[in-house]
C-alpha cells in the first residue's frame, strides 16, 4: 500500500492573494448578509438615539442587554437547528417550562437552587435528544415533532402551576440576573458567551464544519462519511439546553416563575436567525449575523417604546423587518450569485 | 392545417417540423437536429444508447426541456420552447418513465386531474359519479376493464404496470396529435405491452403520430413505420422498417467502429482488496465480484440493472440484505457510508449536484468535507488550515480556479468532478468506487478524468467503476462485470470485451417476445 502515498496531496505554498484586498473587501460586504445586518444595527441605533434621549442611556442599554439574554440566546440555539435545515418551534415554550420546573423543584420540592437549575436544564437536554432522535431516526418532520413539544411544554407549565405564578424562589435565581460586571448585566454576558461558544464550535471545530456540510447537502455529507444523524441531533440538544438556560434567567429576572411566559419567543428567535442571514433550507448563516439579527430586533422593539410608539405596533414592525430582510436576501442571492437560487 | 409534402413520405402531412433544434448542458451538446419532420399516420421508433439524446428530443417536443435554439412547428403552429402547457394545447402528449401521478388521489381523480367531468350535473361540487363514469370510459378506451384497474382505488396502492397504464390512458384521453411514449413497455408485462403497441398502431391508423422510444429493439421493429437512431445527440440513421434489423440498429447505435481505446496493462498478480460473495440488497443480487490492487473493474448494464445499487451497497450507503464482503482480507459489513470511509473506501457518486457537492459553499469546504476530522488538531480546525489543505487537494488534481474560497458551483462540470476526485484521493482510500464518473463532463475533461482513474490504479487503489457509457468502460477497465436485472451475468476481460458482447449480455431478455419484425 505504500505506493498509494503518491496520490496524497503534496505540499504547496499557500497562494499569496493579498492583492486587491480593498476591492475584495467591498465585494464581500455586498455579498455577505452579515455586513448588512451589522450596518442596519448601527443605523437603527443612531437614528433612534437621536430622537429619544433616554435610548442610549446606560440604564436602557442594560435593559436591552437583559432582553437579549432571552430572545438572543434562543436565537443562537434556534440557528444551529436551522443550519441543518430543521426548525425548532419548541424553544419558547420549553424555556417557559424550564423556568417553571426549576422554580417548582426549588420551592415545592425543596431542592437546592443549583441542583434544581441543573435538573431543569438536564430535562431540556433530554427533550432535545428526543427531538433529534425522532427527526433523524424516524424521519419525523422537525416542524411537527417540535410543535408537539411546544404544545405539551406550554400545557405542562400551566398544569404544574395550575396557572398561578410560583413565588418565593431562591435568591440565587435573581442574583444570576441582577448582578453586573462593570455595568454589564450578567444575563447579557450569557448571550455573549453563548454566541462566542456557538461561533467557536461552528467556525473553528471540525464538528461545526460538518454541521454546515450536513445542512448544505445532507446526502452529499452522508456519502462523504459524515455521521449526519449525530450532527443533527446535537443541534437539537444544544437548542433545547439553551432554552433551559433562558428559562432559568427569566425567572430570576422577574423573581417569580410565571407559567404564561415563553411561548411566542420562538418566532422572534426564528426571525432573528433569518434576518441574520440563516437560510431555512439549511447550510447557510453565520453566528455573527444571527447575533446581529437578534440585536437589531431588540434595538427596534425597545426603540419603539423609547419613541413612545404604541406597543400594539411592535409586531407589525418586527414582521416588516423580517419581510424586508427576506426580500433583501433573495435580491442578493439573485444578483450576487450567493446562496440557493 | 399546413399541408407539406416531403420527399421520402409522399402525400403525408407533417405533424411536427423541427428545424435547427439544439440543446446543450454546459459545453456538452446533447441534441443537435438540423432538420426533422415527423409525419402523420406513422409510428416512429426512436432508439439510441443512454445519453444519445432520446429523452432530450422527447422533452423538447413535450415542452419539459427548454431548447437552446431552433424552431418547432406542430401542425403548422409554432411551439413555444419550455412550456408543457403550450405543447399540450398544440396536441402533444407525453407518457414519461416517471409517472407524474398523485399517489394519494384515486385513479379517477388522477385521470381527470385539472379538469371537470364533461357530463356533470353539478356546477361547483365534486360529482364523484360522473368522475368515475368518465374515468372508467377513459380506461375502456385503451382496452382496460373496470375490474383491471378500479377507478376508486388510491393510485399509490397500485403496482407500477397499472400506473403506467393510467398514464397512457391520461395521454390518450387528451386525443393527442403527437403521442410520445418513453419506453412505455419497460415496466409492463407481455399482455399490457401488446396492448400499448396496439394503441400506438391504432393512433397512427387514425392519422395521428406516435413517437415510440424503445429499449427493446424487437418491439421497435415490430411497431414502427420509420426508425430514427440517435447517437451523441445526432440523428445518425433514418430507416424504413424493411432496411432495419436488430444487428443494423445496434451497429448504428454504437457507431459501427469498435472502440478499444488504449489498452491498459493488466495488473500484476496483486492482492484482492474487495471480495463480494452472494451480495444482495434491495433490487440487487446475488453478486459475486473481486477487485484487486491496481485493478480497474467496470460495471456495465442497462438502466435499472443494479449498477448504482452495487456501488452504493459496497459503499455502505444502501443496506445489504445478504451475502458477505471482505475488504483487505477482513470481513466488512457497513451500516453507513461512514463505516465505508473508515474502512478505506472513497465513493464518487453519480449526481454531483445532489450527492457530492454543496454548490453554494466554497471549494475549500467541499474538498475537505471527508477529511475534516483528520486535518483538525484535536477538535480544532481553523479556516487557514482548511484552506491550506484545500489548496493541496486541488493542486494535486489540477483544479482550475481563482481561489479555494470561490464557490464550487461556479466551476465547470469537469473541474467540479476533478475536485471530487481530489477529495476522494485525500482520504487515501484502498478502494475507489465510481458511479458515472464522467457524467455531465465535456469531451476534453473526460480524458483528464480517465487519467485520474489510471493514476488511482497505478498508485495501488482498487477501482470499481459503474458507467452507462460502454466506450468509457472499454477504454479504461481491466475487466467488465455486466449486470442484468440486479445480477452480474458475465465478467469479461479487457481483451475479449466488445460493445456487442456487453450489450448482448446486458439486454438478454427475461421475457421473450417475437423478434421477427413481420410478426405483428
Amino acid at each position: 500500500m505504500s505506493a498509494q502515498s503518491t496520490l496524497l496531496p503534496a505540499d504547496v505554498p499557500p497562494s499569496p492573494s493579498r492583492q486587491r484586498a480593498a476591492t475584495r473587501l467591498l465585494r464581500k460586504l455586498a455579498e455577505s448578509p452579515e455586513a448588512g445586518v451589522l450596518i442596519a444595527c448601527v443605523v437603527v441605533f443612531v437614528l433612534i438615539a437621536l430622537n429619544a434621549p433616554t435610548y442610549a442611556s446606560i440604564g436602557n442599554m442594560q435593559v436591552m442587554g437583559r432582553d437579549l439574554s432571552q430572545v438572543g440566546i434562543l436565537a443562537i440555539g434556534e440557528s444551529l437547528v436551522i443550519l441543518t435545515g430543521g426548525i425548532d418551534l419548541s424553544v419558547g415554550a420549553l424555556a417557559g417550562l424550564a423556568g417553571i420546573l426549576a422554580a417548582w423543584f426549588n420551592v415545592n420540592k425543596g431542592v437546592p437552587a443549583p441542583v434544581s437549575i441543573l435538573l431543569a436544564i438536564a430535562i431540556c437536554a433530554v427533550v432535545g435528544l428526543w427531538h433529534g432522535t425522532m427527526v433523524t431516526r424516524l424521519k419525523v418532520p422537525p416542524f411537527v415533532i417540535t410543535l408537539v413539544t411546544f404544545t405539551v411544554a406550554q400545557g405542562l407549565s400551566l398544569a404544574i402551576t395550575s396557572g398561578l405564578p410560583i413565588n418565593g424562589i431562591d435568591p440565587l435565581f435573581s442574583n444570576l440576573s441582577s448582578y453586573y460586571v462593570d455595568e454589564i448585566p450578567v444575563p447579557a454576558l450569557f448571550f455573549v458567551g453563548a454566541a462566542a461558544v456557538a461561533w467557536f464550535v461552528l467556525e473553528r471545530t471540525y464538528i461545526g464544519r460538518q454541521i454546515y456540510a450536513v445542512g448544505g447537502n445532507k446526502e452529499a455529507a452522508r456519502l462523504a462519511g459524515i455521521p449526519t444523524g449525530r450532527r443533527i441531533t446535537s443541534t437539537y440538544i444544544a437548542s433545547s439546553v439553551l432554552a433551559g438556560v433562558v428559562g432559568v434567567l427569566v425567572i430570576g429576572r422577574m423573581n417569580v416563575a410565571d407559567p404564561s411566559v415563553g411561548p411566542g419567543w420562538e418566532l422572534i428567535a426564528i426571525a432573528a436567525a433569518v434576518i441574520g442571514g440563516a437560510s431555512l433550507f439549511g447550510g447557510e448563516g453565520r453566528i455573527v449575523g444571527i447575533a446581529a439579527g437578534a440585536i437589531l430586533l431588540e434595538f427596534i422593539s425597545n426603540g419603539l417604546l423609547a419613541l413612545h410608539i404604541s406597543p400594539y405596533y411592535q409586531q407589525v414592525v418586527q414582521g416588516s423587518v423580517l419581510g424586508v430582510a427576506i426580500l433583501l436576501d433573495r435580491v442578493r442571492a439573485r444578483y450576487f450569485g450567493r446562496g440557493r437560487r | 392545417m399546413t399541408m407539406t409534402v416531403s420527399d421520402d413520405t409522399p402525400g403525408r402531412a407533417v405533424t411536427a417540423r423541427l428545424r435547427g433544434v439544439h440543446k446543450s448542458y454546459g459545453s456538452v451538446s446533447v441534441l443537435d437536429l438540423p432538420e426533422l419532420d415527423l409525419h402523420a399516420g406513422q409510428v416512429i421508433g426512436v432508439v439510441g444508447e443512454n445519453g444519445a439524446g432520446k429523452s432530450t428530443l422527447m422533452g423538447t417536443l413535450a415542452g419539459s426541456v427548454d431548447r437552446d435554439g431552433g424552431d418547432i412547428e406542430i401542425d403548422g403552429q409554432p411551439l413555444v420552447p419550455g412550456s408543457t402547457e403550450a405543447a399540450g394545447r398544440l396536441g402533444v402528449a407525453l407518457v414519461s418513465q416517471e409517472f407524474p401521478l398523485v399517489g394519494q388521489l384515486s385513479v379517477a381523480e388522477n385521470l381527470l386531474l385539472g379538469r371537470r367531468p364533461r357530463n356533470s350535473s353539478k356546477r361547483y361540487l365534486v360529482d364523484r359519479k360522473a368522475q368515475h363514469a368518465e374515468a372508467a370510459a377513459m380506461l375502456a378506451e385503451i382496452g382496460l376493464s373496470a375490474s383491471a384497474i378500479p377507478v376508486n382505488r388510491e393510485v399509490r396502492t397500485l403496482p407500477v404496470p397499472a400506473r403506467q397504464m393510467i398514464e397512457i390512458a391520461k395521454a390518450w384521453g387528451r386525443e393527442p396529435k403527437l403521442l410520445i411514449l418513453d419506453e412505455p413497455t419497460s415496466s409492463l408485462g407481455p399482455v399490457e405491452a401488446e396492448m400499448v403497441l396496439g394503441l400506438a398502431r391504432q393512433l397512427a391508423a387514425r392519422g395521428g403520430t406516435v413517437l415510440f422510444i424503445g429499449h427493446r429493439l424487437d418491439e421497435v421493429l415490430t411497431v414502427s413505420d420509420r426508425i430514427l437512431v440517435l447517437r451523441n445527440g445526432l440523428l445518425v440513421a433514418d430507416l424504413q422498417p424493411e432496411e432495419a434489423s436488430e444487428e443494423r440498429l445496434i451497429r448504428e447505435m454504437v457507431g459501427g467502429e469498435i472502440v478499444h481505446g488504449k489498452p491498459t496493462p493488466p495488473p500484476p498478480d496483486s492482492e484482492v482488496v474487495l471480495r463480494v460473495e452472494g451480495l444482495t440488497a434491495d433490487g440487487l443480487g446475488p453478486v459475486d465480484l473481486e477487485v484487486r490492487t491496481g485493478e480497474i473493474v467496470g460495471v456495465a448494464g442497462l438502466m435499472g440493472s443494479g449498477r448504482s445499487r452495487l456501488i452504493h451497497t459496497v459503499a455502505g450507503a444502501q443496506p445489504a440484505t445478504g451475502g458477505t464482503m471482505w475488504l483487505g482480507g477482513k470481513a466488512y459489513a457497513p451500516n453507513s457510508p461512514g463505516d465505508g470511509t473508515a474502512a478505506g473506501i472513497a465513493l464518487i457518486p453519480e449526481d454531483r449536484k445532489e450527492q457530492a457537492l454543496v454548490l453554494f459553499a466554497p471549494i475549500s469546504a467541499n474538498v475537505t468535507v471527508s477529511i475534516l476530522r483528520r486535518i483538525s488538531r484535536g477538535w480544532l480546525l481553523g479556516p487557514r488550515r482548511q484552506r491550506d489543505e484545500a489548496r493541496k487537494i486541488t493542486a494535486n488534481v489540477n483544479v482550475r480556479m481563482q481561489s479555494v474560497e470561490q464557490l464550487i458551483g461556479s466551476l465547470s462540470g469537469g473541474n467540479q468532478q476533478r475536485a471530487v476526485f481530489g477529495r476522494a484521493f485525500a482520504t487515501d482510500p484502498r478502494l475507489l468506487l465510481l458511479d458515472e464518473p464522467t457524467r455531465g463532463v465535456d469531451v476534453g475533461a473526460k480524458a483528464e478524468i480517465y487519467e485520474l482513474i489510471d493514476r488511482a490504479a497505478a498508485a495501488g487503489m482498487a477501482v470499481l467503476v459503474a458507467s452507462s457509457e460502454l466506450e468509457e468502460l472499454l477504454s479504461i477497465c481491466h475487466r467488465i462485470a455486466v449486470m442484468n436485472n440486479g445480477r452480474t451475468v458475465q465478467i469479461i476481460d479487457h481483451d475479449q470485451a466488445t460493445k456487442e458482447r456487453i450489450m448482448t449480455a446486458a439486454a438478454a431478455a427475461n421475457k421473450p417476445l417475437p423478434t421477427n419484425g413481420a410478426a405483428a
